[in-house]
């Protein structure tokens, strides 16, 4: 039985003090003794736990840079580009290589060129920046509404009579249908695009929100919170809000690149954007794909359009099980 | 459960409706109706009047409004008997504006112009357009004098949704086409009249043959009953969108043929689709050789598959590959969870699930290429070889996703009490997942089965469009960007009735796969 136990005297304190009886404090004897926890903190303790996520984030980082800040220095603007040169065959389609050589070597070069003589790299972001933004746009505006209509759908029962039917008829117009509508009689500019994506893009959010609310408003808790009077606000808040926080980050991560996906889908169906979004991109570069030495115009925007999406999607996954309380113990 | 089905189908139907009257309003309510003309070749050749009187002519054709030419009136009357034919030849002739107008003209202008504003139409007379100063009109700029009314789009809708099934009958054909009826053949006389094959004809129908047999997939067809789901303007013009998504294509296919008149001769000609066009064999002496009475318009047998054709035979060859790849592959990675194959899987999944489709379609048409796989679909020389890319591109993101949900129902059923109860019987692990834990999991998959299927039907817009497949897929963008607003409509109707449809066919099938869900309230 070797216990240790703590030396009293380099407390330095008087035996009074040390052996006097303690104060019953009926108050403090009702508050339960639990180390401090805070939910955020704890989300990302356990976010940070995965060194992948280390990586991702950097790697989202540079990817962000490279969309939204680099273009802005640049300055690069695709309707004024003083690169393109319709008339100069020298420079059109020019490998990395033969770019660097030609314009000296430069990161903007590294791509080499595209069909009227500008940087593919350059195009690229610039293009990525409005594909990344439209999503962003998107995935704010569905989930806020997604989000809030769906919880009112959920929890009041003349609410979910009307809006189940008005789902069953929406949930049946093509999406690519409606989208193309809306884009056909509007134009296809940025914001009627938004308009387009978001339309009817929040009714399938909100169902999917209402039917997670419906399976935690009947909980036990919730019962025993309405039998003592708690109000239908505090609940909503209080009681199933925290419940669905991961349920939402699961659901952003999954929307944002879907947008993206979508974009491009539509630019290269030639329902998309009239601005040069990395859709746009792919669409006009698509002749390039089986040219020998012109591969890299082709694959560079499917590329980044590819690594930015996986790279968010997976973030926004492993964001949402870290946001699931479940996983903090 | 059948008052539930129908009360189901019944809703359904009431949504599809109600989505095709949404689509109607924005294309035709919203759009700018001149954008039909477009990719329009014979608009952009129409001059000054005539480009007027053509679009009138063309807009009333695709149901956007009833259209009175003033020439059309005076043969009325003058068919009713109202007036006799020198005056409607006087009144017929317009000068070049209306005060030049001789008293006759003037007196019946007026009549059609007070008879048409009082029933609602807009009257217009177009005043002649003439070369300079001279009296001479210019290409097309004849007077014109006409009567227009807009359609609203709750009778368009009615219009539509009333003709989308016809039903043929002997009083169709207009004129003279002899005694009207149906005759029933044990001989076809397509076939020399002499092999035997049963076949109804109809004298009076707008189709010759009603019900007859040949040697194409599924032999027996009719034409009887006729699926019209919208006229098109650009993307096939003239043709009905049914017909656009059933119809062969390809290159022309010659067999034996005894025409009516007994000419035998090697030909394309499909008999079997005569349609009545009145007057064809008096003003043609060509046709006098085959034909002997005014069924003469016959369309061509081809050797290809229809749209739908092509699309259903690669949806379906996914469809039964996904199930196969991801079946399997779904059971393994719930019972190693965590391990290699399991990672490696998911590694998989989220790939297909976060890249956008169109760069992991391309992805395999270059691997693909590489291989020396055809890389684009070619109906003159077909081979099997050419749809494994297509077949592939569709089926490998439906794998990732039934093995994602898969995956997910076995491990949640992994935790129940009665597999630990089955292991505590006893049984095998093999055993457990194959008769316990899979059909537990199996069931709301069984659900998506219709709705994969029948989801074939409508083809795939980026795998067709990459592989060049002459499928449905990419019926509806076409008509999107050649603003063919017919087709629009029909394919939005064809759409819907597929997804409602999958869905009710989903739930009973659920409902039979599992005896525990049922539909009725007093089923237990």
């Amino acid at each position: 039985m070797a216990e240790e136990k703590p030396d009293l005297q380099e407390l330095g304190l008087p035996e009074e003090v040390l052996f006097s009886p303690a104060d019953r404090d009926a108050l403090a004897a009702e508050r339960i003794a639990a180390p401090r926890y805070s939910y955020w903190a704890s989300v990302f303790r356990v976010f940070f736990r995965k060194k992948i996520n280390i990586v991702l984030l950097a790697l989202l980082a540079v990817l962000l840079v490279f969309t939204y800040v680099y273009p802005a220095v640049t300055g690069y603007d695709p309707e004024a580009d003083p690169y393109i040169n319709i008339l100069d065959s020298q420079s059109k389609h020019l490998g990395p290589g033969a770019a660097m050589e030609r314009f000296g070597r430069s990161l903007r070069w590294s791509l080499g060129t595209g069909a009227s003589g500008e940087s593919t790299f350059d195009a690229v972001w610039y293009g990525s920046g409005i594909s990344l933004s439209l999503a962003l746009v998107c995935a704010a505006i569905n989930l806020t509404v997604g989000v809030l209509i769906g919880a009112v759908w959920g929890f009041s029962k003349r609410v979910d009579r009307f809006m189940t039917e008005v789902y069953n008829v929406v949930a049946n117009v093509p999406y690519i249908l409606l989208i193309s509508v809306v884009v056909l009689i509007l134009s296809p500019s940025f914001w009627s695009m938004v308009f387009a994506l978001t339309v009817t893009g929040w009714i399938s959010i909100a169902y999917f929100i209402r039917t997670q609310v419906v399976i935690i408003r009947d909980r036990e808790y919730n019962l025993a919170s309405r039998c003592l009077g708690t109000p239908m606000y505090r609940i909503a808040t209080k009681n199933i809000l925290p419940f669905m926080t991961s349920v939402i980050v699961t659901l952003a991560a999954a929307e944002i690149p879907a947008y993206i996906s979508y974009e491009v889908f539509l630019s290269f169906i030639g329902m998309g954007l009239r601005d040069m979004s990395l859709g746009r991109l792919i669409q006009s570069a698509q002749g390039a794909m089986l040219t020998p030495g012109w591969e890299l115009e082709f694959w560079s925007p499917v590329a980044v359009a590819a690594v930015i999406t996986v790279v968010l999607y997976v973030v926004g996954q492993n964001l949402g099980d870290a946001s699931d309380p479940r996983t903090h113990l | 459960m059948t008052k539930y089905l129908v009360s189901r189908i019944l809703r359904g139907l009431l949504s599809v409706l109600i989505v095709v009257g949404i689509v109607m309003m924005m294309i035709y309510a919203f759009l700018d109706r001149r954008t039909i003309f477009a990719e329009d070749p014979v608009y952009s050749k129409q001059k000054s009047n005539a480009k007027q009187v053509y679009m009138m002519q063309q807009w009333e054709r695709y149901g956007y409004l009833d259209y009175v030419p003033y020439a059309d009136y005076l043969a009325q009357l003058l068919s009713r008997g109202e007036i006799d034919g020198q005056t409607y030849d006087a009144a017929v002739k317009l000068d070049r504006t209306p005060a030049a107008d001789s008293g006759t003209t003037k007196n019946y202008v007026n009549q059609f112009a007070q008879e048409y504003e009082e029933k609602g139409y807009t009257v217009v007379r177009l005043k002649g357009d003439t070369q300079g100063n001279s009296q001479k009109y210019k290409e097309g700029g004849e007077p014109r004098l006409y009567a227009h009314r807009d359609i609203p789009v709750l009778t368009r809708l009615w219009r539509y949704i009333t003709g989308i099934i016809t039903v043929d009958n002997i009083h169709n054909a207009q004129g003279d086409v002899g005694k009207r009826g149906l005759t029933f053949t044990l001989y076809d006389p397509v076939y020399g009249g002499e092999k035997f094959s049963p076949a109804i004809l109809g004298n009076g129908t707008t189709h010759k043959y009603l019900l007859y047999f040949d040697n194409r997939f599924p032999y027996i067809h009719q034409n009887l009953v006729k699926v019209n789901l919208g006229l098109s303007y650009s993307v096939n013009k003239g043709v009905d969108v049914a017909q656009t998504m059933t119809a062969s294509q390809g290159s022309f296919v010659r067999r034996q043929v005894t025409y009516p008149t007994g000419v035998v001769e090697q030909t394309a000609d499909d008999l079997h689709t005569a349609t009545y066009s009145p007057g064809s064999l008096q003003s043609n002496p060509l046709k006098q050789k085959y034909f002997v009475d005014d069924y003469t318009n016959v369309s061509t047998a081809k050797t290809g598959l229809s749209r739908l054709g092509y699309s259903f035979t690669i949806g379906i060859l996914a469809v039964v590959l996904a199930y196969l790849l991801a079946i399997p592959l779904g059971i393994a990675m719930a019972r190693h969870k965590d391990k290699g194959l399991d990672k490696l899987g998911t590694v998989y999944i989220v790939f297909i699930t976060a890249v956008p489709s169109l760069a992991y379609i391309f992805l395999f048409q270059s691997i693909g290429g590489r291989l020396g796989l055809p890389t684009a679909f070619d109906m003159e020389n077909p081979s099997w070889l050419m749809y494994i890319l297509p077949v592939i591109s569709l089926a490998l993101p439906a794998t990732a996703n039934l093995m994602k949900w898969l995956r997910r129902y076995m491990i949640d059923q992994m935790n129940g009490d009665y597999v630990k109860f089955a292991r505590s019987g006893g049984l095998s692990e093999g055993e457990i997942f194959r008769k316990h834990v899979l059909r537990n999991a199996g069931i709301p998959l069984v659900h998506g089965i219709p709705a994969s299927i029948l989801g074939a039907l409508t083809g795939a817009i980026i795998t067709e469009r990459v592989y060049v497949v002459p499928g449905a897929g990419n019926l509806l963008t076409n008509a999107i960007n050649a603003y063919d607003n017919g087709v629009i409509v029909g394919v939005t109707l064809f759409y819907a009735l597929l997804t409602v449809t999958s869905v009710i066919v989903g739930d009973v099938l659920m409902s039979l796969a599992d005896p525990r869900i049922t539909f009725t309230p007093k089923g237990r």
